[in-house]
């Protein structure tokens, strides 16, 4: 299956913006995580077609995920 | 201070606090041992200081029997991380009420000032009255105990606040830090939202104006007002060795998950509070051109990977913070080393001086950073106050008003700015709420109850309703929504009405809000610092009790000070005319809103019921 994945913020860093990659059927959020090597401490939000989601949450076929950072103070 | 006890809960009148109360008009000094009444006393902050303005009836501000109230927090000045805070609290020439009466505010700021005052042996300082002839406030550690005088400041009137600093260094060296205004708050008849500026290590060796604020709710002006243009505070160092107690927590504050993400990205962090620039813009959250979002890709033009091919970003820290949070921008020169200091980029004043006001070059914006923080003037509020005129101005472009000043136009934005900070510009510097009133179109006017909003939209924070002072400062609701994804009325009210009020307390005990943000003061790391600094015993629960019951009182005295509880509300321009492109689910509708209130009010109205007439 084909996932669109977007990264915000500290992310982006040796990675990329946006990505289209392909991923086993079952996939879930935590393993693009692992792949990606996305500090668990920064990551703050989870959004599967922008709505809110968690990392155990499995993809399908056409999703988009954004991974971003906390957000905190001002 | 003096602790005769290990149980504050039970016994809070065996902490006693060493206050100095200031006759302004008489130079008198008097010293006295105040017993604690309570934990929230013990703690310090606003939690003392607002049980001071409690026994106060204030119809004024500007009027001589409204305390300026100096106190610092437990933790302040110990080896605690973050353990830096000084606290500015009296009624707020800023924030009112419908009927006209002052709200009670508190406003905080870091850099070294507040351990300095510690360290004198002082704990609260309290200026009554006006001083007939500009002065400030000396404050020095002596063997008899702190001594308090007062000193005269013709030669600093005028000054940036920066400047006035550098002239006392001169004067009293390396073992003074200060807290000074501008010429904003001089000028406090015509400026209502004068700052308190804070020096910091970092600024008296290198001679840069990397100043710390408590900017919120105009206690510059209130300092203006008072003719006091500054306080010294001069003593040696006093830091004690670190226990491995404390020490294991300010390994956890450092390396845990909390402050993780606002420590510098060369250190694997998150980048500081700028980061929010690019979470919120995931949603289209990110305030532009007065808080109305376009859905387009205009706010990564201040998206720190642009801001940083043209300019050095500095990781800075406050003094002795391990979080190293602050984001410096200089100059990049020709062979892209640092060149001369611009501001620093913390979200609040980078999109209400920037984005949300239609400048999106950095440069632009670091100018018109750096003149408010010398001016002295909190960048929050006189962001918004712009944003409203500049709307105003788009709206009316046939006749606008003051310079005529639209989005994005920096020559006139900054002669705003500028006019502002020397108090000719009273329609600026008194405020978006009079400012709006004034023109009769208040829906755009984005302040809560008297007092501009920060950067949050307020689409995703319906809990601003319910802050007691700064809107973000006081109630922690503002990731509710973006982070957490809560958009039911349980959520909210359990939000609102136990959980997030909880960020007030670090107003209390004297540690940034970086210190632990999401969980609040009611932790086993702060109950482990109480105990290794101090001796005291004090379980989370009592913590967040006393937390709680300060919270509450605030909230009361707004209520004593006119509020209806229909100005517990958002700026109506968020339902009259709500913007479609910000991509959350919408809990600001009339009537989520009008279920909020009246679920939250069930809550917290039987706490608040004689409360004010509570010893």
């Amino acid at each position: 299956m084909d996932v669109t994945i977007k990264l915000f913020g500290p992310f982006r860093i040796d990675r990329f913006k946006k990505a289209v990659r392909e991923y086993p059927s079952g996939t879930c959020v935590s393993e693009i995580i692992d792949e990606l090597r996305i500090p668990l401490h920064l990551l703050g939000i989870v959004l599967i077609n922008d709505l809110h989601a968690g990392i155990e949450d499995v993809l399908k076929d056409g999703d988009t995920v954004c991974l971003l950072p906390f957000i905190d103070g001002g | 201070m003096k602790v005769f006890t290990t149980d504050p809960v039970s016994e809070p009148s065996s902490v006693v606090y060493l206050r100095c109360t200031v006759d302004l008009n008489s130079a008198d000094v008097r010293f006295e041992d105040v017993p604690c009444r309570n934990l929230e006393d013990v703690l310090g902050g606003f939690g003392r200081s607002f049980q001071i303005l409690a026994e106060r009836n204030i119809s004024h501000a500007y009027c001589e029997g409204n305390p300026l109230i100096v106190n610092t927090g437990l933790l302040t000045g110990t080896t605690a991380m973050t353990g830096l805070r000084t606290y500015f609290s009296g009624y707020s020439p800023l924030k009112e009420s419908k009927k006209g009466l002052p709200a009670a505010m508190w406003s905080t700021g870091s850099g070294n000032f507040g351990a300095k005052f510690k360290w004198t042996g002082l704990d609260e300082l309290i200026f009554e009255g006006r001083s007939p002839k500009p002065v400030y406030a000396l404050i020095t550690d002596t063997p008899e105990g702190p001594a308090v005088e007062l000193k005269p400041a013709d030669h600093l009137v005028g000054l940036f606040a920066h400047d006035k600093m550098m002239v006392l260094k001169q004067e009293y060296g390396v073992n003074a830090h200060f807290a000074a205004i501008g010429q904003a708050g001089e000028q406090w008849e015509n400026v209502y939202m004068g700052a308190v500026a804070l020096s910091t290590d970092n600024q008296l060796k290198s001679g840069e104006d990397k100043m710390r604020f408590a900017g919120r709710g105009g206690m510059g002006s209130l300092m203006g007002y008072k003719n006091l243009l500054a306080l010294v505070a001069l003593s040696r160092d006093k830091i004690k060795a670190v226990s491995p107690e404390v020490r294991n927590v300010n390994i956890n504050v450092v390396k845990g998950g909390g402050a993780a993400r606002l420590q510098p990205i060369s250190r694997g962090g998150g980048g500081g509070t700028w980061a929010a620039y690019d979470v919120l813009q995931a949603f289209h959250a990110v305030p532009i051109n007065n808080f109305r979002p376009q859905g387009n890709d205009l706010p990564e033009k201040l998206f720190r990977e642009h801001v940083e091919k043209e300019y050095v970003i500095k990781s800075e820290a406050c003094y002795r913070c391990g979080i190293t949070c602050h984001n410096n921008v200089h100059e990049k020169k020709e062979d892209n080393s640092t060149g001369r200091f611009l501001a620093k980029f913390d979200y609040e004043p980078l999109n209400l001086l920037g984005t949300n006001i239609g400048i999106h070059d950095a440069g632009q914006a670091a100018r018109l950073i750096h003149l408010c923080d010398n001016y002295g003037m909190d960048s929050i509020s006189l962001g918004v106050t712009i944003s409203y005129l500049l709307s105003y101005n788009e709206r009316h472009p046939e006749k606008p008003l003051l310079n005529g000043a639209t989005f994005g136009d920096y020559d006139k934005i900054k002669e705003l700015v500028e006019l502002a900070g020397l108090g000719k510009l009273p329609e600026i510097g008194r405020g978006s709420k009079r400012l709006s009133e004034s023109t009769g179109e208040t829906s755009y006017a984005y302040h809560v109850k008297g007092l501009e909003l920060p950067a949050y939209q307020p689409e995703t924070n319906p809990g601003y309703a319910w802050a007691i002072a700064g809107g973000h400062m006081s109630m922690g609701t503002y990731g509710l929504l973006t982070r957490e994804g809560k958009s039911d009325i349980e959520s909210w009210v359990e939000g609102i009405t136990r959980t997030k009020l909880q960020i007030v307390g670090f107003d209390m005990i004297g540690l940034c809000k970086f210190f632990d943000i999401t969980k609040g003061i009611c932790t086993q790391m702060v109950v482990d610092c109480l105990k290794s600094e101090f001796g005291l015993d004090v379980t989370p629960e009592a913590l967040a009790a006393a937390v709680r019951r300060a919270f509450l009182l605030g909230l009361a005295l707004e209520l004593r000070q006119g509020y209806d509880k229909s100005e517990y509300t958002l700026p109506a321009e968020v339902w009259e005319r709500r913007n479609p492109n910000i991509k959350l689910p919408d809990i600001t509708s009339p009537e989520f809103i009008a279920e909020l209130q009246k679920r939250v009010w069930e809550v917290f109205e039987p706490e608040l019921e004689g409360l004010l007439g509570q010893p």
